[in-house]
């Protein structure tokens, strides 16, 4: 076990990570699933229109979307949380060391 | 598609277009380098390294959001092609687009940005040396870096080219035919004089590679990251604009979707309508295709270098947040209506010998007596010359970056001050272009295939190497640098089969495809090696050190 407890930017991007993830999966069974269902090797006589477009487009593609874009905004708005990204070094240990030694040989 | 996108400007159309699509590409040029030099004053306020390929991670909504996940302009230039080929089913291959927003920034966004930070790192490599403590592990990355964006990228010069030489007013309806037949007398005489060379040679396209050349190296050398960040920006913006006036045009000119629907299942039949579709003959896309693109834009995009140096460079993750929701709006006011723009276009001229024509004969056609109408087909036909600067800008970067930082300043000079690095990015830029523009004028052999493997290759490289970098403590060294091997090497695998594939059967390697096991992208295998071995050498390694770890993973004292 760590002697320190977790960064709480690690804690937080994990689980706004996990969430992200079990969206795309529920989209993914989702899209796929109805087009699959609905759309593949049907007849043809069947299909209706909605908004234009062939029904298991509508249903499987343009609702999705439209649920993906409402939750990309509830994600970012209430899911993800703000945090302190912390302050940005200068550079790295070896730039570092490098740019010390070259100040020291300045002075 | 570019070559024919503006050999119709010229050859077939009113000749007052062919003028408005150089106003706009000349517009383009001015705005771009007018950016760079803005970009410039901004870098110059700062350490160079940090200013210019990073612009001091200032980067707000808008340009991470427009800039960050969409790839390049081949997204928009081989898709409307697609769905006038195949009909609505297109629609369910680029369906996965609706989760880009949130996977593409919420999945390893913000501990990319956090970890960059804390150690200071300013390239991708940066991240993997300063998270390992291991300088292989940041050679590995840079070197793998290097050479797929390289590849990627001197494709992009051609095509800039020859769509500037085609643009010229004067040009003729033959274009298209002296471009190809151009490119083999160049390589012919190679050998011969200068002189005789230079008479047999396309003159228009080394002009057009001549002019591409110098605006792209110019304005991305003045202005470094921003200068690229905001060319794409304004690429991106100009699509969006163009898009939604041809959706407009599109829907009234066919008298609503519902119409253009019936009147394209009329002559594409039953397939235009359902899945898997057909293209060339066979299915376009069988289920398990279906399921590999639903893995395939999320996650190709989500840690390709250019993509990840852009999060990195971030303000803060509000900048984040915002991100996520603009590019939702932005992904579905683009595709669907492009989608449907291409559906019109089936019912308004259903038999197109070069589907790859589809958006600039419906700009020509939909604009025709408009007023302004020839600016607006313009716009429309100069934004992926747009796409094409911005990502041979960005690509350009992210390999002078890996050259200078990664590789120069880590092995060769350590101790080398900002002036040095500077005047050896400028001297690495204009030898990465002037190798490029070697390339075009005399064109390898297969370039287009190993473009076609090299950008498989990198999307299943950095992936897994990156999130395990982001979550997993155990992850090692070795580890990441398996993962990354294996990604690749895996997507090269099946890739070589079906080019083999291709040789046997038609004896050339024109049009390969890679081998889909289990019918199954590349990506999606490229993957599973990737995860395997990552966490199987990972674990069979020893821990790293407690100190790397713990200064990423711990909260911070105090």
């Amino acid at each position: 076990m760590p002697s320190r407890p977790e960064d709480p930017v690690l804690v937080s991007s994990r689980r706004e990570a996990v969430v992200v993830f079990l969206i795309w999966l529920a989209a993914c069974l989702y899209t796929v699933g109805f087009s699959y269902a609905f759309g593949y090797g049907r007849d043809p006589a069947t299909l209706r229109f909605i908004l234009g477009m062939p029904d298991w487009v509508f249903g499987g593609i343009f609702v999705p979307w439209t649920v993906c874009t409402v939750l990309s905004y509830i994600v970012a708005r209430y899911v993800i949380a703000d945090d302190d990204l912390g302050e940005d070094m200068p550079e790295e240990s070896l730039g570092s060391a490098a740019s010390s030694r070259r100040e020291a040989r300045d002075d | 598609m570019i070559e024919c996108l503006l050999a119709e400007v010229t050859a077939v159309q009113v000749p007052a277009v062919g003028l408005g699509a150089m106003i706009a590409l000349v517009t383009f040029i001015a705005a771009s380098v007018w950016l760079g030099t803005v970009a410039q004053r901004v870098v110059e306020k700062s350490s160079f390294i940090q200013g210019y390929f990073q612009g001091n991670r200032g980067l707000g909504a808008w340009t991470i959001a427009l800039t960050a996940t969409v790839q390049s302009g081949g997204t928009f230039m081989g898709f409307p092609s697609l769905v006038y080929t195949s009909g609505w089913i297109v629609a369910l291959w680029i369906a996965s687009y609706m989760v880009v927003p949130i996977t593409g920034f919420g999945l390893i966004g913000k501990r990319v940005a956090q970890i960059s930070r804390r150690t200071g790192a300013v390239t991708m490599p940066d991240l993997f040396r300063a998270r390992f403590g291991s300088s292989t592990a940041g050679l590995v990355t840079s070197l793998l870096i290097i050479l797929f964006m390289t590849i990627m990228m001197i494709a992009q010069f051609k095509a800039g080219a020859t769509v500037m030489k085609l643009a010229w007013p004067g040009s003729t309806e033959l274009a298209l035919v002296e471009d190809s037949a151009g490119d083999e007398k160049v390589a012919e005489t190679s050998a011969s004089t200068l002189a005789q060379w230079w008479k047999t040679a396309d003159q228009k396209y080394l002009l057009g590679l001549a002019i591409f050349s110098l605006t792209v190296v110019g304005y991305t050398l003045i202005g470094g990251f921003l200068a690229a960040v905001w060319t794409d920006l304004l690429q991106s913006v100009m699509m969006f604009i163009g898009v939604m006036i041809l959706f407009v045009l599109a829907l009234k000119a066919t008298g609503g979707l519902e119409a253009a629907s019936r009147a394209a299942l009329e002559s594409g039949g039953p397939d235009y309508m359902l899945g898997p579709g057909l293209k060339g003959g066979s299915p376009f896309l069988p289920l398990t295709l279906a399921i590999s693109f639903f893995f395939f834009w999320p996650f190709a995009g989500t840690a390709s270098p250019a993509g990840v140096v852009r999060i990195m460079a971030c303000k803060d993750t509000r900048v984040l947040r915002q991100s996520i929701f603009l590019l939702a709006v932005y992904n579905m006011g683009i595709y669907l209506p492009l989608i449907a723009i291409c559906i019109c276009a089936k019912a308004l001229m259903p038999h197109l010998d070069k589907p790859d024509e589809v958006i600039p004969r419906m700009a020509l056609i939909l604009t025709d007596g408009l007023p302004l109408g020839s600016w607006m087909s313009g716009l429309i036909l100069a934004a992926p010359f747009g796409a094409i600067m911005a990502t041979v800008s960005s690509y350009l970067l992210v390999i002078a970056s890996g050259l200078v930082r990664d590789v120069y300043q880590r092995f060769g000079n350590p101790q080398a001050t900002d002036y040095e690095i500077r005047r050896l990015t400028y001297l690495v830029m204009i030898g990465v272009g002037a190798v490029a523009v070697g390339f075009s004028i005399f064109p390898v052999k297969h370039l287009q295939m190993l473009v076609v493997m090299s950008s498989g290759c990198a999307a299943s490289s950095f992936l897994i190497p990156t999130v395990l970098l982001c979550y997993w403590r155990r992850a090692t060294a070795a580890g990441s640098i398996g993962a990354m091997l294996a990604g690749g090497g895996a997507s090269l695998v099946l890739n070589l089969i079906g080019l083999w594939r291709a040789f046997q059967e038609t004896g050339q390697f024109a049009n390969f495809q890679p081998l889909y096991l289990a019918g199954l992208d590349p990506l999606l295998w490229g993957l599973l090696a990737s995860a395997i071995v990552g966490v199987g050498v990972s674990l069979a390694t020893d821990p790293p050190e407690q100190r790397l770890i713990s200064k990423l993973f711990d909260a911070p004292k105090g």
